[in-house]
């Protein structure tokens, strides 16, 4: 069964999701907080530059290289930047020598790009009546400041998102976590076939309990069918089985106490062995859901079945030399596993039997007992038919007669009993291809369920 | 004549016991309530008892551990609708002697009982079974039939050992397959049927009268070559 992981639950991806978004929030936020305050600023700065040139040009035109050098001075913070020019662009005044060229003299500020300054520095030039020209700048680093203010916010708030939003997903997910790892818990009895176990619920009616109750629900349903189907047929056994026996009997006394002819009594043998052979049946269907019914592991102990299988293979050898067959015992002296000695043999028994009975004079039967790394497999191999793929797992239901049956007697139920055996001891039974014939493999050790 | 006793609450399968031991010749006194049955268990009037093991009143389990500790050790066949095996040991733990389960065919419950019965009479430490001209040493395993030697196998022995212990009587396939193996469950097919086959060429040579018998529709008896 596959684990749950924490970063494919909803909750958690959802919370990523959340994240993303509160995200984009903030960098968007802090992106027009940014704009708003650049144009801002841009305006002041502007002023600023406008206010500058038109003080410089208070006052005679002769001082006005004094007034650019006292307004340097004054500038203690080093943000402003004047130059003035003689008309043809050389140098009188200030601390810009060089007038930037990509200004235009039109006394309106605009943005300078000039290499040395920095971004959003501000700057206006102009000709003065006088014919000079007035260089007016403004570069305060505000827009800089601000951008790297912004950023580290950018970066700070973008942290705490990731890891909040991590924490916070994974906190919210592992609650939600913990019950579905419980709900799959409970569900593995159900998948062995408990259809009584049931998923558990909380009192706090969210959409996971909901999901438990309908699957409750369903499998309410399941167990009641299930219930009914196998009441039918064990109630159907059962009532039929006292009537039959009666008929039996009946029958019996007056195969013993007539005096008929020898053609009355061959037809009373034929109806006591018909009888027989219902009641046979019938004994069989009980015996599976008897099988089915025990309390697990009740009968166990430690079996040894290398001795089970000789004994098998002695008990089924005369039968094997009646129908002209070879019957083959190779056991293999494997460790003692934990089963019940007398239900495996009835299954081995079943096995064999089945093998010897649809296996053609001068065939071959091979019943081997090997020793495998997780335990020891019974292998019954026989060179008969062998059962179409398609019908291998019908085989093992009750009743089920494949198209080797047809003329060969018997109930149908002797692989229902082994596989209901098998299911006990969560033993693996796989029918496989010998070809020619039928491979059956009996994995005795318990089979760890994976879904 | 033999008594016993048949304690039964069924009406049907009562009567089905009474009429099939009175057949075989007992004289059989059926009572249907427990506490009644238990009275008639513990006075000693009788050989064998058929025991139902669920009745009204008291239980049949109760009834059997309570002869037994009354010091009756008249053989018990229980018989009951209980098929499961722990159903079977706590039987017979209770003391009980053999246990079948309903439904069982007429002939199989009065061959048991008379199993029961034959065992009980006989004393246990015989060395040698004699029937007839067939012997059975069985400390030295030797089986001869007049002059002939005949060599079995384990199981054949222990086959031909229970036919002799039970000279005489009917004795059924599951019977059979129960004293021999030892499991209780219907092996179907014919496989007692070839073991007896075997045993049989062996046991009856070529120009010998067949000694063992099979009875049809129940299963085998040996008895002496007239």
């Amino acid at each position: 069964m596959q684990r749950p992981e924490l970063w494919r639950t909803t909750t958690f991806r959802l919370t990523l999701v959340y994240g993303a978004v509160f995200a984009a929030g903030v960098v968007a936020l802090l992106g027009l907080i940014y704009a708003s305050a650049a144009v801002y600023l841009t305006r002041q700065m502007d002023e600023i530059v406008l206010g500058e040139a038109r003080g410089l040009q208070t006052g005679p035109a002769a001082a006005m290289p004094q007034r650019v050098r006292d307004a340097e001075t004054q500038d203690i913070r080093n943000v402003n930047f004047y130059g003035l020019f003689k008309r043809n662009g050389s140098w009188i005044a200030g601390n810009v020598r060089r007038l930037p060229i990509d200004v235009p003299l039109n006394g309106v500020p605009l943005q300078l790009r000039e290499p040395g300054f920095q971004p959003g520095a501000r700057a206006l030039a102009e000709r003065l009546p006088s014919g000079e020209i007035l260089f007016v700048g403004f570069d305060a680093k505000v827009l800089t400041g601000l951008r790297s203010i912004i950023m580290v916010s950018l970066i700070w708030s973008g942290a705490l998102i990731i890891v909040l939003g991590l924490g916070l997903g994974a906190a919210l997910s592992l609650a939600p976590l913990r019950r579905i790892r419980a709900v799959q818990q409970a569900s593995l009895p159900i998948l062995e076939g408990d259809v009584s176990a049931r998923l558990p619920t909380s009192n706090r009616h969210d959409e996971i309990d909901m999901l438990a109750a309908i699957a409750n629900g369903m499998m309410d349903e399941v167990e009641r069918l299930l219930w009914a189907v196998k009441s039918v047929g064990d109630n159907v056994a059962h009532d039929l089985r006292t009537p039959l026996t009666r008929l039996r009997a009946l029958l019996y006394r007056v195969r013993q106490e007539s005096g008929g002819s020898l053609h009355d009594n061959q037809m009373l043998d034929q109806a006591l062995g018909e009888t027989d052979a219902l009641l046979g049946r019938f004994k069989a269907i009980q015996r599976i859901s008897e099988v089915d019914r025990r309390e697990r592991r009740a009968g166990f102990a430690p079996v040894r079945l290398k001795s089970l299988v000789e004994e098998i293979g002695e008990l089924y050898e005369p039968l094997a030399e009646d129908r002209r067959l070879t019957l083959v015992t190779e056991a293999e002296a494997a460790c003692e596993i934990l089963a019940d000695r007398e239900l495996l043999f009835e299954a081995f028994s079943n096995l064999v039997g089945n093998a010897i009975k649809f296996t053609p004079p001068g065939g071959a039967v091979r019943l081997a007992l090997s020793k495998q790394a997780e335990g020891p497999r019974l292998e019954i191999i026989d060179s008969g038919p062998g059962v179409p793929e398609d019908e291998r797992d019908a085989v093992l239901q009750r009743f089920y007669r494949g198209r080797r049956d047809r003329d060969v007697p018997g109930s149908g139920l002797g692989l229902s009993i082994v596989a209901a055996v098998a299911r006990l001891h969560d033993f693996r039974m796989v029918l496989g291809d010998a070809s020619p014939g039928l491979r059956v493999t009996l994995d005795c050790w318990p089979t760890a369920m994976r879904y | 004549m033999t008594r016993i006793l048949t304690i039964e609450d069924d009406e049907t399968t009562a009567r089905e016991i009474v009429s099939e031991l009175t057949r075989h010749g007992f004289e059989v006194e059926w009572v249907a309530d427990g506490r009644a049955g238990l009275v008639r268990a513990v006075s000693g009037e009788f050989e064998a008892v058929t025991l139902d093991r669920m009745l009204p009143g008291v239980d049949g389990l109760t009834i059997v551990s309570v002869m037994r500790s009354a010091g009756i050790e008249v053989p018990v066949l229980m018989i009951s609708a209980l098929t499961e095996v722990d159903e079977r040991v706590r039987g017979l733990r209770a003391g009980g002697d053999d246990y079948l389960t309903k439904p069982f065919a007429s002939e199989e419950m009065a061959a048991r009982l008379e199993v029961l019965l034959r065992r009980a009479r006989t004393q246990p430490r015989q060395t040698v079974l004699r029937i007839g001209a067939l012997d059975m040493d069985l400390v030295t395993r030797q089986v001869r039939r007049g002059g002939r030697e005949i060599l079995l196998l384990p199981t054949e022995f222990k086959l031909l050992e229970f036919l002799m212990r039970n000279s005489g009587q009917v004795l059924t396939r599951t019977m059979i397959f129960e004293a021999i193996w030892g499991y209780h469950f219907d092996p179907g097919t014919n496989l007692i049927d070839v073991h007896l086959g075997r045993l049989r060429r062996k046991v009856d040579g070529a120009g010998e009268e067949p000694m063992i018998k099979t009875i049809r529709g129940s299963g085998y008896i040996i008895h002496a070559a007239s």
